[in-house]
Order: C-alpha cells, then sequence, then structure tokens
C-alpha cells in the first residue's frame, strides 16, 4: 500500500515536531512554512526552566535529513480543494535568490543593502536588511522581495501603482500610462470615477495622508489627451480562431474585450442594449464626474483592437441567448445591475412613471436627453453614491430643491463621503433619520412624500446601528419628483425561461471563483451580474477574470 | 520617526513633500445648470509633486548591491519562483512561525511606548542569537534597566491561557534573572489554581522576581527618562510599581483552518 501523504501547515516548534511523529508513523510528509526557514528555538510554555536549559530547538537536522520529508520553506498556499476525499494543492515556492550552498556566510550583502526593514524574525525588534538570514543557528540566506506593495495588492485589477506613480515622478507620464494601460483599459475614466480602495490602504497614511493615486492616474491620461496623441492598442500577430461573444458593453465587458483582443482573438462582438457604450459609466456616472467624449475615445481605442460592438441590441429580445451561444465558441456576460430597486411604499406602484422614477432610469435617462424639463422640488431616498448622482444630477437641471432623505445618518451613509460633500456643498439638502412611509398623490400624478423619523438602534448585521422608526413623527414633504435610489439588482430576462444557470438568490450568477466560469461550460460571467452592485475596477476585474478564463477554456478544447 | 503599519515599520525620509494634494474643482456657481466637469485635473507640478510622495513600499529594491559584493557568486536573481500542485491525503495545521497574538488593550501601552514589549520579542531578546545577543536591553535609549515588569495582556484569557502564559513569564524571569543578578522583576498577572498550587512553591524561591495576583489597569510613562507606572487595583485600592521596562504576556491567535 502506498503511505499516507500528509501537509502540515505551519513549519514552527510544532509543526516540525509533528512532521517528525508523522514521518515516523510511515507517512510522507510536507512541511510548508511562510517563513525562509524552519522553525525556530522557543522558552517552553508547559514546564519551568533552568538557565542553562532554557530554549527548545526543533531537530532540524532530523527533519532535512529524513527522506519521508519534504521540506517547503518561503511557500503559501494559492489553493486548496477537496477533491474525492483527497486534497489538491496549489503552492507557491517563492524563490530565496541565494545558493546558499555557495554561500560563506561573510555578511556582506547585508553590510551594503540599503534596505531598512522589520525584522520579522526577531518580532520587529530593530531592523534587518532585505538580505538576510531567518534563523541564524540555520544561517540559510535570502533575500526578501514583496510580491506586491499593498497598494497594487489591494487594486482588484493590481495595477501596478508604485511604478507607474514613480514613472509620473520622473516626468516620463506617457511610460506611465502605458504600465497602466498593460492592466487596465480606461485609465482616464478610471481615474475619475475610482473609489480608490488602493488610496485606503496607503502606507503613506500612516504618516501624513495616502498618495492621491486615482487623481494621479487621471493627470497621464489627461497628459495623453491635451498633447493630442493617439496611442496605438497592438495586439498580437498570432490570432485564435475561435468567436466570442460578450454580453454587455460596461466595464467587465469592455475590459474581458480588451484582453482577450491583447491575447490574440480578432473575432469579439459585443451585444449592448443601450445605444452608448460604458454601460453604468455612461448611463449611471454624470456627465460632471465623466465627460461622455472622454469615454467616448476610450471604448473607440478598445473598438480599434477589432472588437465590434451591436448597440440596441437586447439579449433575450433582439437575439435569443440559446441563438448567441450557439454562434459563439464562448460567451462572457457582463450584464450589470439595471434595476432600481423598489421602495415597496404605498402609492409606488400607483405613481411609478408619473412622478416616481427609480434612480437607474432617471440618470439613465438623463444621460441620453430623454428627461422633461426639471420642475418643482424633487426629493432622493437612499444613501448611495447612486443617490448622490441622482441629487447632484438633479440639482443641475435645476430643480428647486433637492432633497435627499436617509433612514441613518451621514457617518452610516455608504455613499462615497467626498461626494456627500459635495453635494452639500452644491446646496443639496440632506435629511438625515427619515423613512418613507408612503407616496402622496392627486390621483394623477404624484404630490408629495409623507415621511416618517428615526432613531438609532442596536446594530444590525451589517454593524451599522438598525433605524427605528419614531412612533407619531410622520411628516409630508411636497414634490413632484420622487427618485427612490436604495439598490440596483441583476435583470436576467436576457436568459430563455428554461435556462439552467445557477443563480444565488440575490439573482445574480454563480461563478468559478478562479475562472469566471458560470455552472454551464463555455459561458462566463463578470462584473455587476456575478457580484450585485459594485465599483467600476471590481467589475473590471472580473471582465479581466473572465478573458483568462474564456482563454483557458478555449484552448484546452 | 518610525511608523508602523500591520507589524511592519516604514521608515519616513524627510526629502519627500508632504502636503497631499488637493483636486482642484470649478466653483458652485459655475456648475449651476450644466453639467461641466466639476474636477478639473492636477497641473503637471502637482502631479509631480505628489508622485514623489510616494514611499515606493517594498523590500528588495533590485538594486544589486548586494550581488555585486557576493564573492562567492551565491545571490541570483534568477532563481524562479515555483508553483507546486501537490495531492495529499490529510492536511494538518500548526502554529507555524508567525507568531500572532490577540489584540492588546490600548490602555497597557504597547505601540504607545517604545519600552513596552511582548512576551515575544522579550523571548527573542533573551535568546543568544537574539538581536542583542542575549543583553536585556530597553529598546526606548538602550539603557540596562534595573526594574522590569512582566504583565498579563488577557487576564480574561481563560485558565489555560493564564497558565501558559504565567509559566512563560516565570522561565523568561528565569533567564533574565540569570543574564543579570541585579535585576528586579515583578510579574502582575491574575493568578490561576493550576499555577498557584504546581508551580508557585518553585516560583516562591526566585531571588528577584515577586509575584503580584493582580490584573493591571494600565501603564504610564511618567517622565523624561521614560520611567514606567504600572497601575494596578489590589484589594480595593490602587497601587502603582514604577519600572525601567515593562513585558506583557501575550494570548497566541487560534490557528485558522485553511480555505478550501
Amino acid at each position: 500500500m502506498e503511505s499516507k501523504k500528509i501537509l502540515i501547515i505551519g513549519g514552527g516548534l510544532e509543526g516540525v515536531n509533528a512532521a517528525l511523529d508523522r514521518a515516523q508513523a510511515g507517512a510522507k510528509v510536507t512541511i510548508l512554512e511562510k517563513f525562509p526557514t524552519l522553525g525556530a528555538e522557543r522558552i517552553p510554555r508547559d514546564r519551568l526552566i533552568t538557565p542553562e536549559d532554557a530554549f527548545v530547538n526543533p531537530d532540524l537536522e532530523k527533519v532535512r535529513s529524513n527522506s519521508s520529508i519534504d521540506i517547503l520553506t518561503y511557500s503559501e498556499i494559492k489553493r486548496l480543494r477537496k477533491d474525492n476525499g483527497r486534497v489538491k494543492a496549489k503552492i507557491l515556492k517563492r524563490s530565496i535568490r541565494v545558493d546558499n550552498s555557495k554561500c560563506t556566510d561573510c555578511k556582506a550583502c547585508i553590510r551594503v543593502c540599503p534596505v531598512n526593514m522589520f525584522d520579522d524574525f526577531n518580532e520587529g525588534f530593530g531592523f534587518r536588511t532585505a538580505v538576510d538570514y531567518c534563523n541564524p543557528t540555520t544561517g540559510e540566506y535570502n533575500i526578501f522581495k514583496e510580491d506586491m506593495p499593498v497598494c497594487q495588492r489591494t487594486c482588484p485589477v493590481n495595477l501596478d501603482i508604485r511604478s507607474y506613480v514613480g514613472l509620473i515622478a520622473d516626468g516620463k507620464y506617457l511610460e506611465s500610462l502605458a504600465v497602466i494601460r498593460d492592466r487596465l483599459p480606461l485609465p482616464g475614466s478610471i481615474g475619475r470615477v475610482c473609489p480608490h480602495p488602493c488610496e485606503t490602504a496607503c502606507n503613506r497614511q500612516y504618516l501624513d495622508k495616502p498618495i492621491s493615486i486615482c487623481f494621479l492616474k487621471r493627470f497621464v491620461s489627461d497628459v495623453e489627451l491635451s498633447k493630442g496623441i493617439e496611442p496605438a492598442y497592438e495586439t498580437p500577430e498570432r490570432k485564435f480562431p475561435e468567436k466570442v461573444g460578450i454580453v454587455g458593453a460596461g466595464p467587465a465587458g469592455l475590459a474581458c474585450a480588451y484582453d482577450l483582443a491583447r491575447l490574440g482573438y480578432k473575432d469579439i462582438e459585443i451585444f449592448e442594449t443601450l445605444p452608448v457604450p460604458g454601460g453604468y459609466l455612461w448611463v449611471g456616472i454624470p456627465e460632471y464626474r465623466l465627460p461622455k467624449k472622454l469615454l467616448q475615445r476610450e471604448v473607440d481605442l478598445i473598438c480599434s483592437m477589432g472588437v465590434n460592438i451591436h448597440y440596441n441590441t437586447r439579449i433575450g429580445k433582439d437575439i435569443s441567448f440559446d441563438d448567441l451561444k450557439k454562434n459563439f465558441d464562448a460567451l462572457f456576460v457582463g450584464a450589470g445591475c439595471h434595476r432600481g430597486l423598489k421602495l415597496a411604499v404605498p402609492g409606488e406602484d400607483e405613481y411609478m412613471g408619473k412622478g416616481v422614477i427609480d434612480c437607474v432610469t432617471f440618470l439613465r435617462e438623463q444621460a441620453l436627453g430623454r428627461l422633461p424639463k426639471a420642475k418643482g422640488k424633487l426629493i432622493v431616498i437612499g444613501g448611495g453614491n447612486a443617490a448622490i448622482d441622482s441629487a447632484r444630477v438633479g440639482w443641475r437641471m435645476g430643480f428647486d430643491e433637492v432633497y435627499i432623505l436617509y433612514r441613518r445618518t451621514k457617518k452610516e451613509m455608504p455613499a462615497n463621503p467626498w461626494e456627500i460633500d459635495a453635494a452639500e456643498h452644491e446646496g443639496v439638502k440632506l435629511q438625515y433619520l427619515a423613512a418613507p412611509v408612503e407616496i402622496t398623490g392627486d390621483g394623477k400624478k404624484a404630490t408629495g412624500m409623507k415621511c416618517i423619523k428615526m432613531e438609532l438602534g442596536e446594530p444590525d448585521a451589517s454593524g451599522r446601528r438598525r433605524p427605528v422608526p419614531k412612533e407619531g413623527s410622520e411628516y409630508v414633504i411636497e414634490a413632484e419628483t420622487i427618485v427612490p435610489a436604495i439598490s440596483q439588482g441583476t435583470d436576467l430576462s436576457l436568459l430563455p425561461r428554461d435556462h439552467t444557470f445557477k443563480i444565488s438568490r440575490h439573482g445574480t450568477f454563480e461563478i468559478d471563483p478562479y475562472t469566471g466560469e458560470t455552472s454551464i461550460p463555455g459561458v462566463f460571467a463578470g462584473g455587476d451580474v456575478v457580484s450585485g452592485p459594485d465599483i467600476a475596477i471590481r467589475a473590471i476585474a472580473g471582465g479581466k477574470k473572465g478573458a483568462l478564463g474564456i482563454h483557458e477554456y478555449l484552448r484546452s478544447r | 520617526m518610525i511608523y508602523e503599519k500591520e507589524r511592519r515599520y516604514i521608515i519616513p525620509f524627510f526629502d519627500v513633500p508632504a502636503e497631499r494634494a488637493e483636486m482642484p474643482e470649478i466653483t458652485v456657481s459655475e456648475r449651476k445648470g450644466n453639467f461641466t466637469e466639476v474636477e478639473t485635473g492636477f497641473t503637471e507640478d502637482t502631479a509631480v509633486t505628489e508622485a514623489k510622495r510616494c514611499l515606493s513600499c517594498r523590500r528588495c529594491l533590485g538594486c544589486a548591491l548586494c550581488w555585486a559584493e557576493c564573492k562567492p557568486e551565491a545571490i541570483d536573481f534568477s532563481i524562479p519562483d515555483q508553483i507546486l500542485d501537490l495531492e495529499f491525503d490529510e492536511v494538518v495545521t500548526t502554529a507555524g512561525q508567525d507568531n500572532t497574538f490577540e489584540k492588546l488593550p490600548r490602555e497597557l501601552g504597547y505601540g504607545s511606548f517604545a519600552n513596552v514589549i511582548t512576551d515575544l520579542q522579550f523571548e527573542r531578546m533573551l535568546s543568544p542569537t537574539g538581536p542583542t545577543d542575549g543583553v536585556i536591553v530597553s529598546p526606548l535609549d538602550g539603557e540596562i534597566p534595573g526594574r522590569i515588569a512582566i504583565i498579563q495582556g488577557n487576564p480574561g484569557g481563560g485558565d489555560d491561557h493564564l497558565l501558559s502564559s504565567l509559566i512563560l513569564g516565570v522561565n523568561e524571569s528565569i533567564l533574565a534573572l540569570h543574564r543579570n543578578p541585579e535585576l528586579e522583576i515583578i510579574l502582575v498577572s491574575p493568578l490561576c489554581r493550576e499555577f498557584h498550587d504546581k508551580f508557585m512553591p518553585q516560583t516562591e524561591t526566585l531571588k528577584g522576581l515577586k509575584i503580584i495576583d493582580s490584573a493591571v489597569s494600565g501603564v504610564e510613562s511618567r517622565d523624561a527618562a521614560g520611567t514606567l507606572a504600572i497601575k494596578t487595583r489590589q484589594e480595593d485600592r490602587t497601587a502603582e510599581e514604577a519600572v525601567d521596562m515593562a513585558v506583557i504576556l501575550t494570548k497566541p491567535k487560534a490557528v485558522a483552518e485553511p480555505k478550501y
């Protein structure tokens, strides 16, 4: 019988002893440790010691000489999967960049290394250089290099921020833009609208304030624009013959198309319901945050790679999903979340379209220039970015007064704080701790909204304090236009009624987290249609994942 | 000044301009009734200055100074990372060398005062192969401390935690007193029954170690020399002990099971 294979995670004293025990018992052991060397000496915690015998050392010689033990140091698990009672592991073993069989322990490298970093082996006591030995008793040298700085690791598409910011500091703007475009097809647009999680992670915040990473990205894309440079979006010479269909020309679909074109796919067709590209970037983000001209240019650049967009084409109506699937070798669905959710209060259905208009429709129709002239007052209900956008759009359209109603306080508002401030600055009236009760009307159109005041109670599942209505505090605000902006959902009417896709209870596609493939082979999905309403850069990450998944799928067929 | 994030230290160089650039905007009156872009973008000067604020967080810079210096040519930047696909019948998780511990109460001064350290750091300090070659020095000023307090960081961590941390505290005291017989150590922690019964008799024979059965309510820095006041409550009244350095007994974080 073949001996049992055991993976021991953690190469401390405990892990080393476990490895020796298991190997003794006849198993094949692999011991995995994040640090570049195995176990260090420890002071016992179960018995009193004598000064002469204070530290217990793991028997590393015994581990090394045991042929049943494989040592994986400086390694980490990338993926673990249970498969038929066994465990499949994908492990990254980092290079230590030092050939320890040649090293003479002269320490010359340590003397010259200019890097001064936290000494992880000594619990942050003092500093060490990037080249060092972790465990002085084993003296194994290694060069420590992080795979990514924290900003890059936080960025959903892992933009090489350090490089592009560094290039700007050197005055090499176009080179910087090229670094950005290597992973991000829409630098000008994302440089304007991204809520920049990278800045939230930036280490500089512990000194003063984070680097303005997002606006620097915008800056280099503006430089190219102002100099009138038309970049070439190149595709490789070697082409693949397969046809890929993409549903939705939003950030996810465009990113997927961009990456596929760069991989060498020449037959990429995008089907878009709207007459314009960009998805929510066009019909959700208002012009004053992202000029359409700029977005159009970035989309045109992607199209110049041989990507074809069919506008005004709704899947499930103009073309059936099954036809689409027949005509293409692989599909990517990036249909987004373009359905505004309802408040579910009396009067909402009655006056829908007669003064009540959900935020998705409101922003879209405004962006497409199809809204009637603003008249009277506007109430927006909700605390997310779509609510703030709707209110700021309304204010620009010329409504007499614009209100935002939110049932908690400013602190709990999910919108970006700088957007809330801007809305307040522009004169939008924010009413906190107020919830809608009923939409009132005169039988023909909405005339206002009955609200109730709220108080904050105990924290709920989201960690935010739950608003509780104050009895008898109802009041009425008169308004001709009421925009519910509480959340958005997916619209799966593109799928046939008898489809067999795995759909989550939130109405989103369930996908393989590594490839982006849905439960139907050859059909991939990404962006808001998978995650629910989320930020553009994560939709782009979903599109990129889908592109790689499709490539892997088509190449292994 | 050195600042810290997630147990990492970062050293700011003072040749970088410090102010974060603000995005210029058009005025509110310019926005009314139109959809002109609000944010107007950085000028070239602003952008370059802002980009220079980046600390370029990284470890190895790839400067290759070590490679140039290495006589036996042992340094090789071309050794690649490897991705291994392996199969196992069983996965065992152990603590590894990543000594993470439960969050410490802010009042104990860890992170605020340089001479408040953890038991894990003290363990390294006591090691002959550690950063100080086994010499006990205060990280505040490099002086040899005359009086040290070892204090409990998680008094509510349960009896098992109290027992193992107390034993570690006593063991570290044994070693520290052996290195420096002049040293005075107070160990402040609620005791547990098992420690009291099994280990107290031997502990009481140690010269230089005093055990105080109490929780610490706070650690404060009292003077420019960094003398620490360890505040305790004993029999309903507060007491203070003055020490040169404090060591906090930490509770290791439970080992996380891997995600499948």
